[in-house]
């Protein structure tokens, strides 16, 4: 079925355990400490912040890779781990398809843009700005592309910012006599923390 | 005498986002020079209702609605993307008629929803009525079908991780092959209504011409990437599901031009046709639609995926991060429109106002699935 990656069929002749693409990656990039596993169908490759930019454009420029098409760009909140930027490329010459990540730090978390890499980066950067306060530096337009032009101080799509206080808020905001504002009726399967539901015992 | 001088100001036009011409509340700000677009702005963000927010806070099978509520217009190709990335995840296998029953179901979908572009692309150039009311006379026999299938006719919520909620009526077989009869007749009448249309070629030719080069820099996916020449097609290149049992073309274009989109789609209901009579024609009669055991409340392993599939509007992808909760960690959606939308700018600039409408027709956006 589809489980396997594109890249793995081509070059089958090679040593078995080793995966082709990450050790393209490993010499096209021989300073870089890559971290790579293999998820469940992409390859990941972790890389840190400074590095980022640097192996996005070599993934992309590098005739052994040409990673032309950015599928995904996105944020991901792992609350006291930080922040995670996550790219998802593919490979139109060779049907490569890899999955590249970077940690932030949970503070003001800062990476360099690739909207100067691929152009469809833009957008996906302004977005991951208004859901999760993610700066790309070296942006040309950062400002609020899903959410209002004055919602420079809330990301929604942040843990620390849960779903039902959110209600409470917007029914205080409303007049504060909404007798059911926030109220999360049992067994909705919501929970106001995020993270686990309590279990029914079926 | 009195002498003046010319002065030339940057007007600027407001198209939205209550316009029929939008397809749904969508906002450009165009500059314009004379008739001449010179600059585009896009607004979105008037259908944000955080879809991706909303699953992390529920059980994987309540999330499965909010597909339907993303991309509405190819709801079942969505559902069967967010399904099989939690059965990457949780291990689960569907059986072999489920995946039959989806895979029947989704090409379906791409009918109705190109048929639901073909109406309304029309409508835009200015022919309303004849073109729309020809492609929506065919889509109503898909719906009729989906709701037989599911109960609704719109928000299906039917597929299930490991297969499908339930078995699909009894006449299903006979009721899939007249809607293809219908959809093929439906796909000639507007074949003959509209592609050899004078005016409509003068409409759309040469009209928003995107390269193959920035259509991949852009992102572009679907129809619109294929108009620009690039055979690419994930049922092909990347076969999920049981695509790869299925024979069928993948139609191009060669100009990137709004004619190409529209030639580009119209053959893709065809395609869509052949793909559908093959899997009902191999499509066991008897058989489970779920696994045997399906635990009742998911708790996928811990890890991440990115899920893709080819919806009719282009890749649409599921990242799923799951912490081995109840509730998916994280839920991206990837959303094809989006990413089409983001090539508006550059294949605007340098049109008339008028064609402004025609280039965002065929670029054939879903707002809800662009904002989510």
């Amino acid at each position: 079925m589809s489980e396997e990656t594109p890249s793995a069929e081509k070059p089958a002749e090679e040593a078995p355990p080793a995966n082709p693409l990450a050790e393209a990656f490993a010499k096209a990039l021989p300073k870089v400490a890559l971290e790579t596993t293999q998820g469940a169908i992409d390859l990941l490759i972790s890389v840190k912040p400074g590095d980022l930019h640097n192996v996005l454009s070599t993934a992309k420029r590098n005739s052994d890779l040409s990673f032309d098409f950015l599928r995904n760009l996105c944020g991901v909140d792992y609350e006291d781990e930080g922040f995670e930027v996550v790219y998802h490329l593919y490979s139109y010459a060779h049907g490569y398809n890899v999955t590249i990540k970077c940690r932030l730090g949970r503070d003001n978390p800062k990476v360099d843009t690739a909207s100067d890499i691929w152009r469809g980066a833009d957008w996906h950067e302004r977005e991951a700005r208004d859901m999760f306060g993610i700066v790309f530096e070296g942006h040309p337009n950062l400002v609020p592309l899903l959410l209002p032009d004055d919602m420079l101080d809330h990301f929604p799509l942040r843990k620390d910012n849960p779903l039902a206080p959110l209600e409470e808020w917007q029914g205080e905001l409303l007049g504060g006599e909404i007798p059911n504002a926030g109220y999360i009726p049992p067994g909705s399967g919501f929970n106001a923390g995020g993270g686990e539901a309590k279990e029914e015992s079926a | 005498m009195i002498e003046h001088e010319l002065e030339t100001i940057d007007l600027n036009i407001n198209i939205g986002p209550q316009h029929p011409a939008t397809h749904g509340v969508f906002r450009m700000v165009l500059t314009v020079d004379g008739e001449k677009v010179v600059e585009v702005v896009p607004h979105i963000g008037y259908m944000h209702r955080g879809a991706e927010k909303l699953s992390e806070h529920m059980d994987y099978r309540q999330a499965i609605g909010y597909q339907d509520r993303t991309e509405y217009l190819a709801q079942f190709n969505a559902e069967m993307c967010y399904v099989q990335a939690v059965e990457k995840l949780s291990g689960l296998v569907p059986p072999e008629r489920a995946e039959y029953i989806r895979v029947i179901l989704a090409e379906l979908n791409r009918i109705s929803s190109h048929f639901m572009f073909l109406g309304a692309f029309g409508t835009d150039l200015g022919v309303f009525g004849t073109a729309f009311t020809y492609a929506f006379r065919e889509r109503e026999n898909v719906l009729d079908l989906f709701e037989e299938v599911s109960g609704d006719r719109l928000m299906y919520a039917y597929m299930r991780p490991g297969g499908v909620a339930w078995d699909v009526p009894r006449n299903f077989k006979e009721r899939v092959r007249w809607v293809c009869q219908q959809a093929l007749i439906g796909a000639n009448d507007l074949d003959r209504l509209l592609t050899d249309n004078e005016i409509f070629i003068m409409r759309t030719r040469g009209i928003g011409v995107l390269s193959i080069e920035d259509a991949i820099d852009f992102g572009a996916t679907g129809p619109v990437l294929r108009a620009s020449g690039l055979k690419h097609d994930l049922r092909r290149a990347e076969p999920y599901s049981i695509y790869d049992r299925f024979d069928f073309e993948i139609p191009v274009g060669r100009h990137g031009d709004s004619y190409d989109r529209y030639l580009v789609r119209l053959a893709e209901v065809r395609e869509s046709v052949r793909i559908v009579l093959q899997a009902v024609e191999q499509m066991p009669d008897e058989g489970p639609w779920l696994p045997d055991r399906v635990p009742p409340r998911l708790r996928p392993a811990a890890g991440e995926v990115y899920m893709r599939c080819e919806n009719p509007r282009g890749e649409y992808g599921i990242y799923l991060v799951s912490k081995g909760a109840t509730q998916p960690y994280r839920l991206r959606i990837r959303s094809s429109s989006f990413c089409n939308l983001s090539a508006l700018r550059e294949m605007t600039i340098g049109h008339y106002i008028a064609d402004a409408v025609t280039i965002l027709g065929s670029i054939d956006i879903v707002l809800c699935e662009v904002d989510r």
